[in-house]
């Protein structure tokens, strides 16, 4: 990873965008469109190029290879209060940040089941997105000069598409409306869901009805990702569980769901520090960091023993 | 339902409704928020109901003067219901502002629960309220709806077993998903206090700002775990320093535990016979 950069990231492998384009044949073999198929090496040119969503926080961003991924499923869990929605806002604005500035240009779609999607929040991390992107940039005036209209908070608010559902056949009828929607919509590029679970967790007489309709409803997640090009990001609420005699902490929607999302993310408290662990991801190994939760939005911690040299 | 249509959060700014003393609305950024669920946590005599009381007075103020020119339904599960202190506030009110409807009692609608089933069919029946009083009768429309306490509804009739924490469980999320729905499609704001329960060993889950609160010299925490947790949007804690217990000063403290809008902060209050008041 380069350090100081960060608005955003790519991924840090020796194999460059660039060069995995010089090494892709020109004349692809037919068969390779055949039943919608792609060849291996195909698909990890798309992955090299592939931009991540920046989380805000580097040290978050590192842990997870750059960010939130494209075409992928994120499930990103914690207690009340830890910052889900704060993270699910922020990916919501910084996903706006213009292909020049690295970001990738696109809108996003909020799926608020809880209620928790504050406007004036979100005009606060926008606002502060919007400084950052133009203060990096301002040491080309011209650039920033183009782009001063678009770089404007409202224009990002307006951006985020925004679903308020308030019953379980409601967010099941939003995500199978998508499908036609993403077709027209073809500037979305996260998809986010605040909280997957919270509609799920009254009372259901029929268990094996919820687990059929969740599992279902993942599918459809993970159809729209690929298809779309998009990042998922579900947010998740945690529950505890009694096992053995003695009560431990679990993401709701039980053990069927975990086969649901492709990375997981698990937010916690160590001490009075928030932090970020990866439980589970395809391509990076599970490590964690702290990230922090500021009047700008989601930003690296700034270290104790830092805060003790400057004094 | 209607049409799936996305919506532009440029016109979603959310109303909040004045508590009436300017430190705790800085504190709240404004108010009590419309479309959320707002708890008040803290041990009895914290300033909980004071505050609710306050809130069904201040909601009935206009917009001009922080209120939100409603009228407001008080559901209360533990009893008898504090008439006589809602009388009293609400003349020393009057006497401040010539803004309230007279009288502003006629327009506070008071409920009592039993039981968790009991609040469960009354939230089943309120939005007969929220489209039912017609312009003509002078009636406000219902814009608060207080629920006093949850923490009590609970208190029996469950044990502490696996399948009994489930179905508890379960009837928290129920109770949420009706409050959630009624704040969101009529745009009214949910106050909801509960109880504490005391802290005993370190490894007690931690929710939000605080790992544990001191109030009247007590290690405490919201009751009801991290279900019910899951079910509010905004959680305040009101605590009391321990040296009220000892000098009988009545200085009380809000914290926010967490809410989507707002940092961690907190600002010391006091209650007076004519209302509650932050001190800075």
């Amino acid at each position: 990873m380069l350090p100081g950069r960060a608005i955003f990231s790519n991924r840090s492998d020796g194999v460059t965008p660039m060069t995995a384009h010089e090494r892709l044949p020109q004349n692809r073999p037919i068969q390779s469109d055949f039943f919608g198929a792609q060849t291996a090496w195909e698909m990890l040119s798309e992955e090299l190029v592939q931009k991540h969503i920046t989380t805000g926080c580097q040290d978050l961003d590192d842990i997870l290879g750059g960010g939130i991924h494209c075409k992928e499923v994120t499930e990103i869990g914690g207690v009340p209060g830890i910052g889900k929605t704060q993270i699910g806002i922020q990916l919501a604005v910084n996903v706006q940040i213009p292909d020049e500035f690295g970001g990738l240009g696109g809108k996003a779609i909020y799926i608020d089941t809880e209620g928790s999607f504050m406007v004036e929040r979100a005009y606060q991390i926008a606002k502060a997105c919007v400084q950052d992107v133009l203060s990096i940039s301002a040491i080309d005036g011209k650039v920033a000069e183009t782009h001063r209209k678009k770089m404007n908070p409202n224009v990002f608010l307006a951006n985020i598409l925004y679903f308020r559902v308030c019953s379980y056949t409601e967010q099941i009828a939003v995500i199978n409306y998508l499908e036609k929607f993403l077709a027209e919509e073809r500037d979305v590029k996260i998809l986010i869901i605040d909280s997957v679970s919270f509609l799920f967790r009254q009372d259901f007489d029929d268990l094996a009805l919820r687990t059929r309709i969740l599992s279902e409803m993942s599918l459809k997640l993970m159809k729209l990702a690929k298809s779309f090009n998009l990042a998922v990001v579900l947010l998740n609420q945690v529950t505890t569980k009694f096992t053995e005699g003695s009560f431990h902490l679990s993401l709701a929607l039980g053990d069927s769901w975990s086969h649901a999302c492709t990375n997981r993310v698990i937010l916690y408290w160590n001490n009075d520090e928030r932090c970020a662990y990866i439980e589970k991801s395809p391509s990076v190994r599970s490590a964690s960091s702290g990230f922090s939760v500021t009047a700008e939005g989601i930003r690296n911690i700034i270290p104790s023993h830092k805060k003790i040299r400057i004094l | 339902m209607a049409a799936i249509k996305p919506q532009n959060p440029l016109n979603l700014r959310a109303v909040k409704c004045t508590t009436g003393c300017s430190k705790l609305d800085a504190l709240l950024a404004g108010g009590v928020p419309c479309g959320l669920v707002t708890e008040l946590v803290g041990e009895s005599t914290a300033g909980k109901t004071q505050l609710c009381l306050q809130l069904v007075l201040t909601a009935l103020l206009p917009k001009s003067l922080g209120g939100i020119s409603s009228s407001s339904l008080y559901i209360h599960s533990e009893f008898p219901f504090p008439l006589r202190r809602l009388d009293a506030l609400s003349r020393s009110f009057s006497q401040t502002t010539s803004c309230l409807p007279d009288p502003p009692l006629d327009h506070i609608l008071v409920r009592g629960v039993h039981s968790a089933t009991d609040l469960l069919a009354v939230l089943d029946r309120v939005h007969f309220l929220m489209s039912g009083p017609s312009q003509s009768s002078g009636q406000l429309p219902i814009g608060l709806i207080v629920i006093d306490s949850i923490a009590a509804l609970f208190r029996a009739d469950f044990d502490c077993n696996a399948v009994d924490m489930r179905r508890r469980s379960g009837m928290f999320f129920a109770i949420a998903v009706r409050l959630k729905h009624l704040a969101s499609r009529f745009g009214v704001a949910i106050v909801v206090t509960n109880q504490v329960m005391d802290i005993l060993n370190e490894e007690k889950v931690r929710v939000g700002n605080y790992e544990y609160v001191w109030s009247s010299g007590r290690k405490v925490g919201a009751a009801l775990g991290l279900g019910w947790g899951s079910c509010v949007n905004v959680r305040l804690f009101l605590s009391k320093t321990a040296s009220s217990v000892m000098t009988d000063d009545n200085r009380r403290k809000m914290m926010v535990v967490f809410g989507p809008h707002l940092p961690k902060g907190s600002c010391e209050f006091v209650i007076r016979r004519h209302g509650v008041f932050g001190i800075s």
